[in-house]
C-alpha cells in the first residue's frame, strides 16, 4: 500500500500537501542571504546621472572608507516607492534624486511627518547657499525651509535650424520680443503649396497648455503659488497670457503646432514642420542624442521677452537630491550629497556629458562651458545658458501643486471653448472667471491639507 | 462523508487566514478610513462625513463620474454589439478559420492596457501617427487632430483603444455561448419563415441570455474600474487629460489616495464606486430576471 493510499483525506489533499512542503523547502533552500546594508544607498532616475555617479562614487568611498550603493530606478516608480515608504515608515534609501514638483508629496501634513531632512542650516553652515542660484531653492522649499539640494538651473532657450530660418528669411537677431516673434510667425505659418495643410509652424506649443503654458507664465513673473504657499495663478497677467496662448494655438492666424513628445519632435524638426523648439539645457542634449542628423545645422537663441528689455528666459524641469529622514548616517549622507553635486573635479565633465550647466555659480567659469559645440553650429552653449541662468524665475512648491497645474490647464481649456464659439468677444472676462474658479478649486484642496496639519499638530 | 476532528479546519485555516488578512481587515479599515483625512497611514484626523461632502462638491469628481459613466455606456452600446457581431460571423465559419480569428481578435487582450496605451499614443500622434495619416488619406482631414490633448477627442480616443482591447475578449464569451445554442430551435424558426434577424432576436439571443447578462455586468464593472489605459494615454496630465476629459473614477481615486497620500478621501471614493457598481449590477440582474419571467 503506497503512502498516497494510506493518506486518509484523499489524493487531492495529499497532492496539495506535497506541493506545499516542496515549495516551502525550495524557498528555504534557494533563499539568498541578504548582503549587509551598505553605509549609504543613493537612488537616481536618469541614466546620465547614474553613469556620472558610478564613476565618481569609488573616490568618495576611498576618501571616507565607506560603502555606497547606487541604484537606477524609473522616475515614476522611484517617486511612488519613496513616497509610500516614507508614509508607511518602512526602509527608504539614504538619498534620492527627484524631479521637480515632487517635493509637495513629501511635505504634506505636520512637519514631523516629512520624510526628508531639512537642509537649510547645513547649506548656510557650509557656505553653499550663496553659491547656488537662489531661484532654484524655491523648487525644493516648503514652509520657508529647504529640503533638497538643487542639481541644476535649466534655463530655457529656443532651438532652431539655421538652414530653415535662412530659407524662410527669418532674422533671428530681431526676434527679441514675443510681439515680433508672432508677427514673423504669422508670415511663415502658411500653406504655400495649396494642399490645405500648413507647411511650417513658427513654434511648438502644447495644445493643452501644460509645460509650455507654465514656462511662459513663469517668464512673465507669474506663479502657481507665492513664497508663502498661497494660490497665486489667478491674476490679470495670467489671463493675458492665456488669451495670447489661445490666439497662437487656436486663432485664425495661429503660429503654433503641438509636436508631442519623443520621436515626433525629432521628425517635426527634420521635416522643418516647426521652426522653433523649446530647449532648456537638458533638452539640448536630448536633441543631440535623438536627432543627430541635424548636427551643425542647429542653433540656440534666448526666449523673446514679453516687453522690450524684459526677461529672456524661463525654466523647464529640475532635479533635486533629498536626504531621507530615515538615514542612519545623516552627516555622511550630506557629505555624499555635496560630493555628488558640487565636487569641482567632475562639474566640467558632467556638463560635457549632459549639457546641463551646474547650479553652482562659481562653476560657470569652467573651460568646458566655453567649448564650442559642433551640434549647435559651434556655439558655446554652456556660456549661453550660464548667461541666462541668473534670470531664471523662481518656481514655488506646494503639496497641492499638481492640482494647480491641472486647474490652470482646465481654465485655459474652458476658455478655448468660449473662443471657438464667440471669438475674442468677452474672452478676457471668461478667462478671468475660469481662473478664479480654478484657484478656488485648488484652495479647497489646500484647505484640506491645512486642516490636517492643524488637527494632527 | 463527514470528516470529524480538526483536520478540515486545519486545511481551511490558510484560506481563512489569508482572507482575513487581505480581504476582511482591509475592508473594515477602508470603512473606517473613509471618515478620516490622512497623510498616508502615519497621521490622520477624524473628519466625519467631510470626505463625502468634499467629493460631491468637487468638480473633478463630477467630471470623473460623468466620463466613467459615458465610457460604461459606450462600452455596453458599442463594444458588446461589435463583439456579438464578430462572434456571429465566426460562428458561421469553419472551425479552423474560427480558431485563427478567435486568436487574432483575442490577442490584444494578452498584452494588457499599459502596452495598448503606449501603442495607441504612438498611433494617435498628430501628423505622423497611423490614425491621423489614415484619416487624411480617407477623409482629407484629421491630419493634425490632437487626439490626446483636445478635450473633444480624448474620450473617443480612449474608446477606440478600448474597443481594440476588449471587443475580442467579449467575442470569445459570445462565441462560446453561440456554440451551445440548440441548432434545432434555430432551424425550426427558419422553417417557420423567420428572417435571420428574427431568428437571432427571438431564438439565439434568448438562448444565450445568461452569458449576455454576465458579459454586460462584467463590462459595466470593468468600465467603472477603467484606469491604466487613460493613465498611459494621458500620462503627462496625471491621467486627467485636457479639461479633465479623460479623468475616470479610479484615476481620481489613485491621484487622491496615493499621489497626495490622502487615503481617507481615496477610501471614500472607493466606497462611492463600489456603491455605483453594486446598484447598477443589481438593476441589471433584476432586469434580466424580469425579461426571463
Amino acid at each position: 500500500m503506497s503512502l498516497i493510499d494510506k493518506y486518509p483525506y484523499g489524493k487531492a489533499p495529499f497532492a496539495l500537501l506535497v506541493i506545499a512542503i516542496v515549495s516551502v523547502g525550495l524557498r528555504i533552500a534557494t533563499a539568498r542571504r541578504h548582503a549587509d546594508r551598505p553605509d549609504l544607498v543613493v537612488v537616481t532616475h536618469t541614466d546620465a546621472h547614474y553613469a556620472a555617479y558610478r564613476k565618481a562614487i569609488p573616490r568618495f568611498e576611498q576618501e571616507h572608507g565607506v560603502k555606497v550603493q547606487l541604484q537606477l530606478v524609473n522616475w515614476a516608480s522611484l517617486q511612488a516607492r519613496v513616497q509610500n515608504a516614507v508614509l508607511a515608515g518602512t526602509e527608504t534609501p539614504d538619498l534620492a534624486e527627484m524631479f521637480e514638483s515632487t517635493l509637495g508629496t513629501f511635505t504634506r501634513g505636520p512637519a514631523e511627518d516629512f520624510g526628508v531632512m531639512d537642509l537649510t542650516d547645513r547649506l548656510h553652515r557650509d557656505g553653499l547657499y550663496d553659491r547656488i542660484v537662489e531661484s532654484r531653492f524655491s523648487l525644493w522649499s516648503a514652509r520657508g525651509r529647504i529640503y533638497a539640494l538643487p542639481h541644476d538651473v535649466h534655463p530655457l532657450m529656443l532651438a532652431y535650424r539655421t538652414d530653415l530660418v535662412a530659407k524662410l528669411g527669418i532674422d533671428v537677431s530681431q526676434l527679441d520680443t514675443w510681439d515680433k516673434f508672432v508677427e514673423v510667425g504669422q508670415r511663415i505659418t502658411r500653406d504655400a503649396d495649396g494642399d490645405k495643410v500648413l507647411d511650417h509652424y513658427m513654434i511648438d506649443l502644447r495644445f493643452d497648455g501644460a509645460w509650455s503654458l507654465d514656462a511662459l507664465m513663469w517668464q512673465r513673473g507669474g506663479q502657481f503659488f507665492d513664497a508663502q504657499g498661497n494660490v497665486a495663478f489667478a491674476t490679470e497677467d495670467t489671463a493675458e497670457l492665456i488669451r495670447w496662448y489661445i490666439l497662437q494655438v487656436h486663432g485664425p492666424h495661429k503660429i503654433a503646432f503641438d509636436c508631442g513628445w519623443g520621436q515626433s519632435v525629432g521628425k517635426a524638426m527634420t521635416d522643418g514642420l516647426v521652426v522653433f523648439q523649446w530647449a532648456p539645457d537638458w533638452r539640448s542634449w536630448v536633441f543631440e542624442d535623438e536627432v543627430p542628423s541635424l548636427k551643425g545645422k542647429m542653433a540656440l537663441m534666448p526666449l523673446p521677452a514679453w516687453k522690450p528689455g524684459g526677461r529672456r528666459t524661463s525654466v523647464w524641469g529640475g532635479t533635486g537630491l533629498m536626504i531621507m529622514k530615515g538615514t542612519k548616517n545623516p552627516e555622511l549622507a550630506w557629505e555624499l550629497a555635496k560630493f555628488l553635486y558640487f565636487d569641482g573635479r567632475d562639474q566640467g565633465q558632467r556638463f560635457l556629458a549632459t549639457n546641463i550647466i551646474p547650479v553652482l555659480k562659481d562653476a560657470w567659469n569652467l573651460p568646458e562651458l566655453e567649448r564650442p559645440n559642433p551640434y549647435w553650429s559651434n556655439l558655446p552653449i554652456g556660456r549661453m545658458y550660464a548667461a541666462l541662468a541668473p534670470e531664471t524665475p523662481a518656481v514655488y512648491s506646494s503639496p497641492v501643486e499638481a492640482q494647480a497645474r491641472i486647474n490652470l490647464d482646465l481654465a485655459y481649456a474652458r476658455s478655448i471653448d468660449h473662443f471657438l464659439k464667440h471669438g475674442e468677444a468677452g474672452l478676457m472676462e471668461v478667462i478671468r472667471a475660469n481662473l478664479a474658479e480654478g484657484a478656488a478649486a485648488v484652495r479647497r484642496y489646500a484647505d484640506r491639507e491645512h486642516k490636517l496639519r492643524v488637527a494632527t499638530r | 462523508m463527514i470528516y470529524k476532528g480538526p483536520a478540515p479546519y486545519l486545511f481551511l485555516s490558510p484560506y481563512l487566514f489569508l482572507t482575513a488578512l487581505f480581504v476582511i481587515v482591509p475592508f473594515v479599515n477602508a470603512i473606517v478610513l473613509a471618515f478620516y483625512e490622512t497623510n498616508g497611514p502615519r497621521s490622520r484626523a477624524f473628519v466625519g462625513l467631510d470626505n463625502f461632502r468634499f467629493l460631491f462638491q468637487d468638480a473633478n469628481f463630477h467630471a470623473a463620474l460623468l466620463n466613467t459613466t459615458i465610457f460604461a455606456l459606450v462600452s455596453v452600446c458599442v463594444q458588446l454589439p461589435l463583439a456579438m457581431g464578430l462572434a456571429l460571423l465566426l460562428n458561421g465559419s469553419g472551425s479552423r478559420v474560427r480558431s485563427i480569428f478567435r486568436l487574432i481578435f483575442f490577442s490584444p487582450n494578452l498584452v494588457g492596457q499599459v502596452l495598448v496605451g503606449i501603442l495607441f499614443s504612438v498611433l494617435f500622434t498628430p501628423r505622423y501617427g497611423l490614425i491621423p495619416r489614415g484619416l487624411q488619406e480617407l477623409l482629407h482631414r484629421g491630419l493634425e487632430a490632437q487626439w490626446l490633448t483636445d478635450p473633444r477627442l480624448i474620450m473617443p480616443a480612449i474608446v477606440m483603444a478600448s474597443l481594440w482591447l476588449w471587443v475580442g475578449f467579449n467575442m470569445v464569451y459570445f462565441l462560446a455561448a453561440l456554440q451551445t445554442v440548440d441548432k434545432s430551435l434555430e432551424e425550426a424558426a427558419r422553417i417557420d419563415g423567420a428572417s435571420a434577424w428574427q431568428v437571432f432576436w427571438h431564438v439565439t439571443l434568448p438562448s444565450m441570455r445568461h452569458v449576455v447578462v454576465f458579459v454586460v455586468i462584467m463590462t459595466v464593472i470593468g468600465s467603472y474600474q477603467l484606469f491604466e489605459l487613460p493613465l498611459t494615454l494621458l500620462s503627462e496630465s496625471y491621467g486627467y487629460g485636457a479639461k479633465n476629459a479623460g479623468l475616470t473614477l479610479i484615476t481620481y481615486l489613485n491621484y487622491n489616495g496615493f499621489r497626495t497620500g490622502d487615503l481617507g478621501l481615496g477610501s471614500a471614493v472607493g466606497w462611492v464606486i463600489a456603491l455605483i457598481i453594486f446598484t447598477i449590477s443589481l438593476i441589471q440582474i433584476r432586469f434580466a430576471r424580469l425579461t426571463e419571467d
